[in-house]
């Protein structure tokens, strides 16, 4: 069965992904600003790499209803990977340390998540129950994550005309940075655990990926329109779930860039793809029941020497080499998943994740077409594995125990190779295709805190929060747009907090759109980057200083100076300002006087080239005119002198 | 984040209800939501949809807690796992689906046993030390047989073989003097039997009460007895407990120790266990892992993966030496009370005690030992009514000096005696087990003063005041030193 499209066309049509019963589920995870954490008292950030005191844990499986360690829980325990968690004494207290229970839940942070799920339309809970979400990654220190349903049943509606179901809002706490992880070694800074974090799941009705995009990118901007989304690097990740039909769930989590989402899920799907072809070919040979009989050997020191430099450097450091031989396997592992990934990379994963060896590469095997092993290490390998002519070695090294792991996860995933796809999350990779990061979860792994008291939703408190909700941006955008404002301040006025403003100045005509966009959606951006904090500046000031745009207390031509002074003393108000930094508008006598001895400046500096001595002489007028007038008219009266001049 | 179903797979969805039993139908639910579940005929682990006036929650429904408002019904939702709280006054029917009936049970396995190991045994009194999640409550099923805390934590079958005996079932706060004297009796049953070491369970709160009692009421140990807890339940992934047990049994089994120690961790880190002497031995935060702390002197050891590391000297504690015989003394005079002071302290708070037939009180007094001159009459009254009194510090660590002062000068006269630098809580267990022995003033008050396993030291270490927070870089770089 060949692949229904070309590498070159990953994204493909409609109708391919409707053959292969493409579906897609999104989660997207939001900081919202709060001042302080969600269940403790420590300041929402920002991030320190800075830190006091190391804390060493190990997450310890616990056991489900039947008695056994499930799925994740095995795998984890498996890795024994030691935790550190490095802590700054003032970004964290005990409790994120898991040393002392939750205290109540941060009012700030339920309100700003009950205006969030209602923006989506959700039904809302009367009543908050934190349950505990089990992590054995290391990401939190208590080993659960603690987190609560705002609202269900909301609705987002795609360009298309479809309307996808959001599962759940939900408000629950950030997990740790990681920092580093390294063999048997996870190192997290702790600072940013427990941020409040709003988790938007949607039904997996997504049916392209392209609309899992679009899915993504609008609920990106719904958040970004309440205002209440934090900014700034991992503030958001999205995870998006595929299966195809024949197929299981795969998660594949933290997504970092939206632009990125067709092609890895495209790229997903087509592992999918393969791997159930994999199966099929597996049951033609007659591996699909019973018994996975698999032969594995330690290659002992003996005279055996090899070509390849990383089994020569495991042999010269007396780690242990292990030999797998995998019958009727021919072809398979060397089968191409989906862009440049084969089968064997499926084994490759676990055996870094599981096994902890993660120097890569990590495994070779005797099914290659490429020069990975020359023909002595080949000859010599199969012929200590004994393998026929339709068997597959494949071999691991490392310290002894690891190496055992690594067999015992190659044979779980040969086996697993017979049904088809697993239940698994993925990390994404640079080339938008993905590599194993975990088992997929368990149900059991949610349970009640028993350390949280519910939290009442009043209905005072749902009918306050009605107020906040936002149109939808990409109404708002359409609605610019029509307006006649440029491209790129319709779509950023669209998800600032300052619309509504915007809005409600153009229905009182107080000021030109193009002008009080600029300002809005332009100039504090670039402000920003400069560096230039205009964040305690409020709502009413800006609208003051909208206004005066409107009325020519102040120009435009003006308003980068006069901003940077204000971000130096933001308590002061909009007219206060003015005076204390002279800005006042130029008269007409001052205005004419200038105009005129700039005229003068160029005719002396410039010979001949009118566009530069227009040139010129507005920079000399604006020197002193900047801010205090229109600079159009002054560009106006300096061409009109100048042409005139010509045409005399 | 899994949006599977959250039902556990032992769970039957039966279309039937089982026979009514309203202590369990309703837990929790009261008022107007116990009113409405009646109404409409459902119970707790029904599986129902609740029809509300903003849309349908289906879900199953769970028990409330008893100190929640009677407004709220709590379902998990069926397709997400999550728990909601939805309002009465906003349901307006419940369909119901089924039942669903849980089955809860810790697995046993075989504990495997091995001749050539010690032999172990653990006592019960209640607290969990290895225990399993019911995740439909959040609750902790305690795992306790051998069987089951093999299942929980298969470590143990490397280091002995296990027996367990469940002596009682309580928690933390209910522990008294029956049960260490039963204990203490127990303990010396077992070690005749020729254990190599007896580890006890025991909830957090008042296992240093526990530790000074046996210190006292079973001497000349020949092998350790380890008393240990765990300050974050084993449902927790990063809880404390499987650890403590490990080292727990590790040092009953293997440790060269012959007393009775607390045996929990050191740092927050799952580093290392520190063995405490059981008379020196506090809880010293609420929450902590590392909540226990030796007061005035140094833990006996440090116990991790590797072993023992031990902190006090070689000849400063005593060692396994299976020649000692074991002696039983488990008494105890309940009519003992611990007076903390504070200023403005009423001499009516003596009186009461003194009028209600106490016969020995520990004073916890202020700075080197100090009590405000209006107790002095109520003191006075209580030694002469043959109330045996003795002073120790509120501030814990440090000693009692009573010369320093005229204060202390008077309070001594009146016949008050000083217990140098024994714990507030040590003194009270002591007191009482003295009392349990002789009423006779002179030889209580001699039986206080000889020290039986280190309530009293003669000397403070230079690092006898070290608070270890452990995981703070400066105490552990510290500690290191110490070891070698
Ligand atoms: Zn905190």
């Amino acid at each position: 069965m060949e692949a229904f499209y070309s590498m070159k066309n990953i994204l493909g049509t409609p109708e391919d992904w409707k053959r292969l019963g493409f579906r897609c589920g999104i989660e997207v995870h939001h900081q919202i600003k709060t001042e302080k954490k969600l269940f403790c008292r420590c300041p929402a950030g920002p991030y320190s790499n800075e830190w006091h005191a190391e804390v060493l844990r190990h997450m310890r499986p616990t056991m489900s209803e039947l008695g056994e360690y499930d799925g994740t829980a095995l795998m984890e325990f498996k890795t024994k990977k030691e935790i550190i968690y490095r802590l700054h004494r003032d970004k964290v207290c005990t409790y994120e340390m898991d040393d002392n229970p939750p205290f109540q839940i941060n009012e700030e942070a339920v309100d700003k998540a009950l205006r969030i799920a209602l923006t989506f339309k959700c039904k809302m809970v009367n009543e908050l129950h934190v349950i505990r979400k089990q992590y054995l990654d290391g990401s939190i220190p208590a080993g659960f994550q603690r987190t609560c349903i705002i609202g269900v049943d909301g609705v987002l509606p795609l360009s298309n005309g479809k309307e996808v179901r959001i599962i759940q809002v939900g408000l629950e706490e950030d997990s740790c940075r990681e920092i580093s992880d390294n063999g048997h070694r996870i190192v997290f800074a702790v600072d940013r655990l427990g941020i409040p974090l709003i988790e938007v799941v949607t039904d997996k009705t997504f049916e392209s990926p392209q609309e899992a995009a679009e899915g993504v990118q609008r609920i990106g901007r719904l958040l970004r329109a309440t205002g209440y989304a934090n900014r700034g690097i991992g503030a958001v990740r999205q995870d998006v779930n595929v299966s195809i039909n024949g197929s299981t769930r795969v998660e594949i989590k933290g997504v970092p860039r939206i632009p990125r989402i067709p092609y890895l899920t495209a790229h997903e799907a087509r592992r999918q793809e393969s791997l159930l072809q994999i199966k099929d070919e597996m049951v033609r040979r007659g591996l699909s029941s019973g018994e996975f009989p698999i032969d594995e050997k330690k290659l002992e020191g003996n005279g055996i020497s090899f070509h390849r430099p990383e089994l020569k450097a495991a042999q010269m450091a007396g780690d242990t080499i292990r030999v797998i031989r995998l019958p009727e396997s021919k072809g398979l592992l060397s089968w191409q998943l989906t862009g440049i990934r084969r089968f064997s990379d499926e084994f490759s994963g676990r055996v870094r994740v599981i096994a902890c060896l993660d120097q890569k590469p990590n495994i070779f095997h005797t099914d290659v077409e490429s020069a990975v092993l020359d023909d002595h290490d080949l000859k010599l390998i199969n012929e200590f594995a004994r393998c026929g002519k339709d068997d597959v070695a494949i071999v691991v090294w490392g310290p002894d125990l690891d190496t055992i792991t690594a067999v015992k996860e190659i044979h779980i995933r040969w086996e697993e190779a017979s049904q088809g796809v697993c239940n698994e999350t993925r990390q994404a990779l640079r080339d938008n295709t993905t590599d194993f990061e975990r088992v997929l979860p368990g149900p059991d792994r949610m349970y009640p805190d028993t350390d949280s008291a519910p939290f009442e939703i009043t209905r005072e408190k749902i009918e306050a929060a009605e107020q906040f909700i936002p149109e939808y941006p990409w109404d708002r955008e359409k609605r610019y747009l029509e307006m006649g404002l440029p491209e790129d301040i319709s779509r950023n006025l669209a998800i600032s907090h300052f619309a509504d403003l915007f809005d409600n100045l153009l229905e009182e005509k107080a000021v030109a759109a193009i002008r009080a966009g600029e300002v809005l959606a332009r100039i504090i951006t670039a402000l920003r980057r400069k560096g230039f904090d205009l964040t305690k500046i409020s709502l009413e000031q800006w609208e003051d200083l909208l206004r005066g745009l409107g009325n020519g207390k102040i120009f435009r031509e003006g308003l980068f100076d006069f901003l940077k002074n204000w971000s130096k003393k933001p308590t002061s108000g909009f007219t206060d300002m003015l005076g204390e930094y002279s800005i006042v508008p130029a008269d007409e006598n001052t205005i004419a006087e200038r105009v005129s001895e700039a005229i003068q400046y160029a005719y002396e500096n410039v010979q001949n080239d009118i566009e530069k001595r227009i040139k010129v002489a507005m920079g000399e007028a604006m020197q002193s005119l900047a801010g205090k007038c229109a600079g159009e008219m002054v560009y106006d009266r300096i061409r009109d002198n100048m042409i005139n001049d010509i045409s005399c | 984040m899994n949006n599977e179903t959250s039902i556990a797979q032992d769970e039957i969805l039966s279309p039937s209800l089982p026979p009514p039993n309203p202590e369990e139908d309703y837990k929790g639910y009261k008022g107007h939501a116990r009113k409405l579940l009646e109404e409409k005929g459902a119970r707790v682990w029904c599986e129902v949809v609740l029809e509300t006036t903003s849309g349908d929650f289906p879900g199953i429904l769970l028990p409330r807690t008893e100190t929640s408002d009677d407004r709220h019904l709590v379902i998990k939702l069926t397709y997400n796992g999550y728990n909601v709280g939805i309002a009465v006054d906003t349901i307006t029917s419940i369909k119901i689906l089924g039942y669903r009936k849980a089955n809860y049970q810790i697995p046993e396995k075989e504990f495997p046993f091995n001749p050539g190991m010690p032999d172990v045994v653990l006592l019960g009194t209640g607290g969990t030390i290895a225990s399993r999640l019911d995740y439909r409550t959040g609750a902790v099923i305690p795992a306790f047989s051998p069987g089951e805390l093999y299942g929980a934590v298969p470590e143990l079958a490397d280091i002995c073989n296990l027996s367990t005996r469940k002596l009682y079932g309580e928690f933390s706060e209910n522990i008294g003097p029956p049960h260490w004297m039963g204990l203490a009796k127990e303990i010396k049953k077992e070690i005749e039997n020729g254990v190599a070491g007896v580890v006890v369970g025991h909830g957090t709160d008042t296992m240093h009460y526990t530790a000074a009692a046996l210190t006292f009421m079973i001497q000349n140990l020949p092998v350790p007895v380890v008393i240990v807890g765990s300050q974050r339940s084993s449902d927790r992934p990063s809880s404390d407990a499987a650890y403590n047990l490990i080292r727990a049994v590790n040092t009953a089994a293997t440790g060269d120790f012959g007393e009775v120690m607390i045996c929990m961790f050191g740092p927050t880190s799952d580093y290392y266990d520190l063995l405490h002497r059981g008379t020196r031995v506090r809880k010293m935060h609420s929450s902590y892992r590392s909540a226990f702390r030796t007061i005035s002197d140094v833990p006996i050891a440090r116990v991790d993966d590797k072993g023992f590391h031990p902190i006090k000297h070689d000849d400063a504690y005593r060692h396994r030496d299976h020649s000692q015989i074991p002696e039983l003394d488990a008494v105890f005079d309940e009519r003992v009370s611990i007076v903390w002071y504070y200023p403005n302290m009423q001499p009516d708070v003596i009186n009461s005690l003194i009028d209600n037939g106490y016969k020995g009180i520990i004073i916890a007094g202020t700075g080197l030992g100090h009590v405000n001159k209006p107790l002095y009459p109520a003191i006075k009254r209580g030694v002469e009514a043959g109330v045996q009194f003795f002073m120790t510090v509120q501030t814990l660590w440090g000693y009692v000096q009573m010369f320093v002062y005229d204060t202390g000068r008077d309070i001594m006269e009146l016949g008050v005696t000083p217990l140098a630098n024994m714990l507030p809580e040590v003194a009270y267990v002591k007191l009482g087990w003295v009392l349990g022995h002789t009423h006779e003033p002179a030889e209580v008050k001699r039986m206080m003063l000889k020290t039986i396993n280190g309530e009293i030291t003669e000397r403070e270490p230079i690092d006898g005041y070290l608070v270890m927070q452990g995981g703070l870089p400066e105490l552990d770089d510290y500690f290191k030193r110490f070891q070698v």
